[in-house]
């Protein structure tokens, strides 16, 4: 078959084709186009093979590509699949790095506790982290009179808060976790950091006399906040190092394998910030839930996400 | 013949064909950004005055905006119908996972999210260099991710063969060569015909002057031939 004779027979089998990539999905009927594709793959090979003439492989392989675009698209975004990822996968891929959260959690807690414990004998430490009117802040917002607690200016309504805190913390979740692109140092520098800020903070309003409002109002939000925090570091600390010691694999390739195994853990963690902000903005700022209400329901938050990462949901 | 200057990417379908994808360099990837820079700028401006009049509420909201505005705005445009943002789109570009499949959700986010390593030290400066130094141009994201920006279409070779009678080859041609010859028959329309000469000239060996005519018409008459042209046959078409 010469290309002429090629070109003949199938025109109008590729002008049908190039139609069809124009019109919507609907009108688009799967079973002609599918036979459409096919046939176009097999021209393409036929027209390669037999080294026909540029314009016709051209033409072929784009359209051909375009198709292939089309045929390919995983049309299952459906709640089926979100709910799988979260409520499956997170939690198995968070065991499978139980090494790393191990490290993550110390590498996050220990500068807290060291940092809270020294702030706590010594107030006067926090201003080697923020500057006087900060820490006056800082004070002004865990002050017992306020009418609501955790805030700077009592204006704020709790809808900017829950605005400001899905902004803010899962911001600093997906920092924590792609900054381990970087030998793994941004995330452990970001958990290390957390740790200190977040400790010289509880110490500081502790030792001023306000732990009665500070201690009720981030023990519930916080059993979803700073496990966040803690997994997307770890998650980071894990892609860090397969940039560091990628094996047997080349670099690249060792650092796509660990994307793809921690994305689970931050886009699970990133859910969890977002169940943090909710809690954090209408429920923990409530001044006139007493404690006890919080802290039981702290109580219960913490043993639910423990049993979330420890259950083993029917055997994948 | 041209692989070792080409940028060209190959996939492997599953139904064994080979898809050729053109990666999209640094310069038209700058400008899609700044682009898209603009657009979500406008998007911001929009929010913020309509959301500016409505209190308390409003700014949280504003806030929650301005997050998803950050984050997730390239994530949302590239897994809807054209795999790209407005600027992409704009500039003729799409997102693909490198191995020519439709961009899946968590390359999509990775690659995106990727972006606050890539843009450091200052300026996008490591996706910049890795950009310059692969000829796929991914950068840091793009290569966590799987993921790959190409154009959405190739330019086709424009032109067609100039009017001749076939002739049928003097000598034996490689296949190469004649794809070769075929390439400059479609091409020599758009050449002005000193410079079709010039070329032609290349493959004078193919064509010897007891044909008559100037060389390239005499290629084009090859090339006619190898088309599958006779002599007699109605030459109207292409």
């Amino acid at each position: 078959m010469t290309p002429l004779e090629f070109e003949a027979e199938h025109e109008s089998a590729w002008t049908e084709l190039e139609g069809l990539l124009r019109v919507t999905e609907r009108e688009r009927g799967a079973e002609r186009f599918l036979a459409l594709y096919r046939a176009s793959c097999e021209h393409l090979a036929l027209a390669q093979a037999r080294d026909f003439p540029e314009h016709v492989v051209a033409r072929l392989s784009q359209l051909t590509a375009s198709a292939h675009q089309i045929i390919y698209r995983q049309s299952d975004f459906g709640l089926q699949r979100i709910g799988r990822a979260l409520l499956q996968t997170f939690p198995a891929m968070v065991r499978a790095h139980r090494a790393y959260v191990a490290a993550a959690a110390a590498l996050f807690m220990l500068p807290a506790l060291a940092m809270g414990l020294a702030t706590y004998l010594q107030p006067d430490l926090i201003l080697s982290l923020v500057d006087p009117a900060t820490a006056s802040q800082y004070e002004h917002m865990y002050n017992p009179k306020a009418e609501a607690i955790g805030r700077v200016r009592d204006a704020a309504s709790d809808w900017a808060m829950f605005g400001f805190y899905i902004g803010n913390n899962i911001g600093i979740a997906f920092q924590c976790y792609v900054t381990g692109v970087l030998l793994g140092l941004g995330s452990l520098f970001f958990l290390a950091s957390n740790g200190v800020i977040i400790g010289a903070v509880a110490g500081y309003v502790t030792a001023k006399g306000y732990g009665g409002t500070f201690f009720p109002f981030v023990a519930t939000h916080s059993a979803f906040e700073l496990t966040a925090i803690v997994l997307s570091g770890a998650a980071g600390m894990r892609i860090g190092r397969a940039v560091l010691l990628p094996g047997r694999l080349p670099r690249f390739a060792s650092l796509q394998a660990a994307a793809r195994d921690t994305s689970c853990i931050v886009f699970g963690s990133a859910a969890m910030l977002l169940i943090a902000a909710v809690l954090e903005a209408f429920w923990s700022s409530a001044a006139w839930v007493a404690p006890a209400a919080k802290y039981s329901c702290a109580t219960t938050c913490w043993a639910l996400v423990i049993l979330f990462f420890l259950r083993r949901p029917h055997a994948a | 013949m041209s692989d070792a200057v080409d940028t060209i990417v190959t996939a492997e379908t599953p139904e064994g064909i080979a898809i050729a994808i053109r990666p999209a360099g640094f310069a038209v990837r700058c400008i899609a950004f700044l682009i898209d820079g603009l657009i979500r700028l406008g998007i911001w401006i929009g929010i913020a005055s309509a959301l500016g009049a409505a209190g308390r509420f409003g700014v949280g909201l504003l806030l929650l905006c301005a997050f998803v505005l950050s984050w997730l705005y390239p994530v949302i445009f590239e897994l809807l119908q054209n795999a790209a943002t407005p600027g992409k789109r704009i500039m003729g570009l799409q997102v693909l996972m490198a191995n020519g499949l439709p961009i899946t959700p968590s390359g999509s986010l990775l690659r995106n999210l990727l972006r606050v390593v890539d843009s450091l030290p200052a300026f996008y400066g490591f996706a910049v260099v890795t950009m310059l130094l692969r000829p796929d141009g991914r950068r840091l994201g793009d290569l966590a991710g799987g993921t790959l920006v190409a154009f959405r279409t190739q330019a086709l070779p424009r032109g067609g063969f100039a009017i001749a009678e076939p002739i049928a080859p003097p000598i034996p041609l490689t296949p190469r060569q004649r794809v070769a010859i075929t390439a400059f028959a479609w091409r020599a329309g758009q050449l002005t015909p000193e410079r079709a000469e010039e070329i032609a000239s290349l493959a004078a060996g193919a064509a010897p002057s007891a044909l008559g005519g100037s060389v390239s018409s005499r290629l084009v008459g090859i090339a006619r031939w190898l088309q599958g042209q006779r002599r007699g046959m109605a030459t109207a078409r292409n």
